[in-house]
């Protein structure tokens, strides 16, 4: 809480059930949602203020923070832009999620039989119209204050909500953002413990203190932009129709398969044969070989968390 | 006496094996796959991690 007493407060305002808001963010800005009464989950959707195609990724943030994010990761946008767009400088509770959707109205007619019933998907369809935002526009959130996990036979699970009166999480901005936060309209399910509770929105000057928190990430040329788009142009239809005059550029292709040809000594060919026996690398002793390379040069080499198996 | 063991690559892949030589991990690209192998032998001394 230090930092909050240098900082100086440009917005506040509380998020009463049923409902979210659409905010402008500016780099350099600190959102702060906070618990009033405790056990209360945050839905949260984030535009580029400058370029709504530009959005949260559910994703990508999953992909590299894993099914919890907390203090010290980004809400990363989608592919191809692929930047930080908020960094979570402050997390009092520790228990976010990146692997549920939204609640929606079909999820409560189908499940419930409730047509008509507060939900995330339409909240933030009707936060969002405040900035010409259609509720195709709405799109995957992340999910503050929402304890879940994964069971062993792979299926996603919603656990108690353990945020307490007082917690917070804090976003700094990276860029300028449409932040879009709103109370999770669940109450029937265990999501915020079967009670929909206000929520209290701060929005800060950030501080170097602030600055300080941000790790560095990295900025890479397929981080791209509008600029290197073939088509530059939103399309502003609906209807779908063939561009007479396309034609495909794929990347590296075509894809050429070659042969690199590699001697091994007999102690070598029996570690591949041994490896080979298991059955878990490949039918052939070239296949097991070049499932070790690859294996071999993730582990050792690939930056980020790894996507095989240790 | 040696066994020749052909790797079927895409230039892709071979890429990545060439940048990796390139930056000093092996004297060429049969010699960074002979790596390969021993470190992840080496890395598995019995049998294989389960669930891979």
């Amino acid at each position: 809480m230090a930092a909050s007493l240098q900082r100086k407060i440009l917005k506040e305002l509380t998020l009463e059930p049923g409902t979210g808001k659409a905010l402008e963010v500016r780099r350099g800005q600190v959102l702060r949602i906070a618990q009033t009464s405790g056990r209360q989950c945050a839905d949260f959707n984030c535009f580029n203020l400058h370029d709504y195609k530009e959005f949260f990724h559910t994703g990508r943030t999953r992909h590299l923070h894993g099914l919890h994010p907390t203090k010290g990761d980004f809400l990363w946008s989608a592919p191809p832009r692929e930047r930080p767009m908020m960094a979570i400088i402050e997390d009092t509770v520790g228990a976010n999620d990146v692997l549920y959707p939204r609640c929606s109205g079909f999820l409560f007619e189908h499940q419930y039989g409730l047509p008509v019933h507060t939900n995330c998907h339409d909240i933030q369809a009707e936060a969002q119209r405040e900035y010409g935002l259609t509720p195709d526009d709405v799109h995957d959130s992340f999910n503050f204050f929402m304890h879940t996990g994964v069971s062993p036979d792979g299926h996603p699970f919603i656990a108690e909500n353990t945020a307490r009166e007082g917690d917070y999480v804090e976003v700094l901005a990276l860029m300028d953002v449409l932040a879009v936060p709103n109370v999770c309209g669940a109450d029937v399910m265990k999501t915020s413990d079967f009670e929909l509770k206000p929520l209290k929105l701060t929005v800060f000057e950030a501080t170097a203190e602030d600055w300080r928190n941000v790790p560095d990430f990295p900025k890479l040329r397929n981080q791209r932009s509008p600029a290197d788009f073939k088509v530059k142009n939103i399309k502003a239809d609906r209807e779908l129709y063939r561009d007479e005059s396309y034609r495909p550029e794929f990347v590296n292709v075509p894809v050429v398969i070659s042969e690199l040809e590699v001697e091994l000594s007999p102690s070598e060919m029996e570690s591949l044969e041994r490896l080979k026996a298991t059955g878990k690398y490949g039918d052939t002793d070239a296949e097991v070989l070049r499932y070790v390379v690859f294996t071999w040069w993730i582990s050792r080499f690939m930056r980020g968390p790894k996507h095989a198996s240790p | 006496m040696t066994t020749r063991i052909k790797l079927r690559l895409n230039q892709q892949q071979l890429e990545l094996i060439d940048k990796t030589v390139k930056e000093g991990e092996a004297a060429g690209r049969a010699d960074l796959v002979r790596r390969a192998l021993k470190e992840f032998v080496q890395a598995r001394p019995t049998s294989p991690a389960a669930g891979e």
